[in-house]
């Protein structure tokens, strides 16, 4: 055990930096040019455009210590924004379960950012409950196509997507796990409506999707039929994993203590009171152990295997202490958090600051509510079996 | 030791939940958020000729005589609907500060306009720099002959931009934190050199940024005595604090109650929510703290009723616990919802944001619980 970085280490993270500063956004510049540039240039670097893709996809082969240094500093610089559907919930089923033909249709323009995927997994009754799915594809008597009838909801910019990846129900019969089946689905055609969902802060990411009598050709099948639940159940720890949002937050309550010093308290600022101070504090130290415990993580996990079980903790924890320094931000914000609008009022992060808080409440909701998450540590970790509700 | 209600005051607190009854389903609630005021001007009348925007004018003075116990009646049924109308700026805070500080004649002007809503005010005492300090004042107000010549910013003015008067508290002697040398003031909303700005709140309410620039205040206009103040602004801001969170625990009610509704409708894993054990302690948890509000909210409120300022202490308790325990139970109504509770569609995320913007208001939870300990 250490934790010093290498020599090694240091002239990586310097390299990281070095990339990051001179690739960084210029005020004027053309915005969608330069994220696919930066793309480009990463790809260049060897395989920096997918850090957490295997080598033989052509990612960078880091070691975890790596990816936790490439964590930091991205987490800290403006790097473009980018998806996770495709790149990082997708493309690991592409790689361990499709064909090669597959792969080669779809892995390239995932990575080249071309593509806007959506992810139709939660459906108005099978929410944490996802094996309930009854989103119906019956397959042609000629094997050509299926076709696909149901409601998905929750489908995060289902409205920009180009292609949903979608599980569908094939088969009735038996465990409500078995007869899930893995489709992808052009979103640009008939038989597909999507409606927006308005969530508390008045935004627009979630959509309803209606699928009606869409034909999806068998060819868009990834593995086998009625098979899905366990492809699925992978890319959900993939999922879960990226949820957790650790480098994120350790930047994002160091900007709130610098806006919290703007805040007058008297002759002192807001970081000055005791209350106030305590709070940060103790997510201060929530977050260096959660930072190790995703090092830990990573390390298990630098096999190239899936995230296990473990990665449920980082879920869990991350989100809270995500919706915590929102929370806290909404504090900082006294009175003005409670500003809406156009008009600027009062701190100028306080506003923002709302609008964070609220979207952060359903952190702790998708991608399996803390409760759903905490069964699974109670069945695969702690190896408790359930003997009713 | 007695928590009956008065005859007289059911009628009131009935009257007052056949109104949100009527009125106040989630769907015409929204139609009056996206309108320019914000708010109903004919339930607003409503209000005026029920009497309740008379509810603690003496009886001498044409109103029903009231205390804060019926304010907390009519304020509680309010928090069930999310009444958007500026009952709290204009009656409870507003209407109050005329009875307690204006002058026999300033009443008699402007009581019957105050009375059938025809008049509407406005309470600006917030600033800046003073965080929840509420002594903390830099706004201030020179005498100049028969006038006060007034100069400052107030902020979050709640429905400041609809409002005929405002109800101002300004500095005119004494340091910028100094509990002596604050003045309270009444300033028509349309004087020579004040600019006001509304703006919405994230709760679908209004509030205005208010700034006054070299504004000419006839001294007539006094309300209480100059320099002192700071002990009708306490008050004021007492009754304010009494009443959101009376409010407030009508709020966490139905957020409690849809709570348990919800999961009992709602399966998953072939069972309904509700069966879950981990989820009915959690319920369980919201119903106790909701109770443990309620107790303190008649707490606060009888004491100060039967004491005034004398319940300071009890009143900080009070709004410590309201910011508390709403965040607390909104927090787990919209986890216990998923992803129905973050939608707009749902009730239950309006009553959160309104809990939240109720801790913000007057001094947030850690605040009183600092002035409690103090």
């Amino acid at each position: 055990m250490d934790i010093d970085l290498s020599s090694e280490d240091l002239a990586f993270r310097d390299e990281v930096k070095e990339f990051l500063d001179s690739n960084a956004y210029k005020n004027g510049e053309d915005y969608n040019a330069w994220r696919l540039n930066w793309f480009k240039l990463a790809r260049e670097k060897g395989g920096w455009d997918v850090p957490k893709w295997p080598v033989t996809f052509g990612g960078p082969g880091w070691t975890p210590t790596q990816h936790y240094i490439w964590e930091q500093q991205t987490a800290a610089a403006q790097i473009p924004w980018d998806l996770p559907f495709g790149l990082s919930m997708l493309a690991p089923v592409l790689m361990n379960y499709a064909s090669k033909e597959q792969q080669d249709r779809f892995l390239p323009d995932i990575r080249e950012r071309k593509v806007n995927w959506c992810q139709g997994y939660s459906e108005p009754g099978a929410g944490s409950d996802l094996a309930n799915l009854k989103t119906k594809a019956v397959l042609a008597d000629d094997g050509s196509h299926y076709t696909v009838t149901g409601t998905k909801i929750w489908t995060t910019l289902a409205h920009i997507a180009d292609w949903m990846f979608c599980l569908v129900r094939t088969n009735d019969s038996g465990k409500k796990q078995t007869g899930i089946t893995f489709l992808l689905i052009p979103m640009k055609q008939d038989g597909i409506e999507v409606k927006p969902i308005i969530t508390l802060g008045g935004a627009h990411s979630v959509n309803m999707v209606y699928l009606n009598e869409v034909k999806v050709p068998v060819e868009n099948r990834i593995g086998e039929q009625d098979k899905a639940w366990t492809y699925a159940k992978g890319l959900l720890q993939h999922e879960r994993t990226g949820l957790a949002g650790i480098s994120r937050s350790i930047v994002a309550l160091e900007k709130l203590k610098k806006q919290a010093m703007t805040v007058k308290r008297g002759n002192a600022t807001l970081m000055d009171d005791p209350a106030f101070r305590a709070k940060v504090a103790e997510l201060e130290v929530d977050l260096l152990a959660v930072e190790f415990t995703e090092l830990r993580s990573l390390a298990a996990a630098a096999g190239g295997s899936d995230p296990g079980p473990e990665s449920s903790i980082l879920k869990l924890k991350g989100t809270e202490i995500q919706q915590r320094v929102q929370k806290l931000t909404v504090e900082a914000g006294g009175i003005y958090s409670a500003a809406w609008g156009a008009l600027p009022v009062g701190h100028k992060f306080a506003k923002g600051g709302m609008s964070g808080y609220l979207a952060s409440r359903a952190y702790t909701i998708y991608g399996g509510a803390s409760e759903v998450q905490k069964d699974v540590i109670a069945k695969n970790v702690l190896g408790i079996k359930k003997s009713s509700s | 030791m007695n928590f009956e209600l008065s005859q007289e005051q059911q009628l009131i607190q009935d009257s007052v939940a056949r109104f949100i009854d009527d009125k106040y389903a989630l769907e015409a609630r929204q139609k009056l958020v996206a309108t320019k005021t914000g708010f109903s001007t004919d339930h607003w009348s409503t209000m005026a000729e029920l009497g309740w925007l008379g509810l603690t004018v003496p009886e001498s003075l044409g109103g029903f005589g009231g205390d804060q116990v019926d304010t907390m009646l009519v304020m509680e049924q309010f928090g069930k609907g999310l009444v958007l109308e500026p009952f709290v700026a204009s009656t409870v805070l507003g209407t109050r500060a005329v009875i307690l500080g204006a002058t026999q004649q300033l009443k008699a002007e402007l009581l019957p306009g105050l009375l059938d809503g025809s008049r509407q005010l406005a309470f600006a005492y917030a600033e800046e720099q003073a965080h929840f300090d509420l002594e903390d004042i830099v706004t201030h107000a020179k005498i100049d002959g028969t006038d006060f010549i007034l100069n400052g910013h107030k902020s979050m003015v709640q429905h400041g931009a609809s409002a005929t008067q405002l109800v101002v508290s300004a500095r005119t002697s004494g340091g910028q934190a100094d509990t002596a040398g604050i003045t309270l003031m009444l300033v028509d909303a349309d004087s020579d050199g004040i600019k006001i700005a509304g703006f919405p709140t994230v709760d679908g309410q209004q509030a205005a940024e208010v700034t006054f620039d070299n504004v000419r205040v006839p001294k007539s206009r006094l309300l209480g005595s100059v320099d002192e103040g700071f002990d009708l602004l306490m008050q004021l801001v007492v009754d304010g604090i009494l009443a959101v969170s009376a409010e407030a625990v009508g709020a966490m009610e139905v957020l409690y109650k849809d709570t348990v509704t919800y999961t009992q409708q709602r399966e998953q894993f072939g069972h309904a929510l509700s069966e879950f054990q981990v989820l009915q302690h959690r319920m369980v948890d919201m119903f106790m703290e909701y109770e443990q509000a309620k107790s303190l909210l008649y707490r606060a409120t009888l004491e100060v009723a039967q004491s005034g300022l004398g319940a300071l202490r009890t009143v900080h308790a009070l709004k410590h616990f309201i910011g508390k325990i709403g965040i607390m139970i909104g927090e787990n109504a919209v986890q216990l919802h998923g992803g129905m509770g973050v939608t707009e569609e749902l009730r239950i995320g309006h009553y959160f944001k309104r809990l939240l913007v109720i801790d913000a208001l007057f001094g947030n939870s850690d605040f009183h619980l600092q002035k409690f300990a103090a």
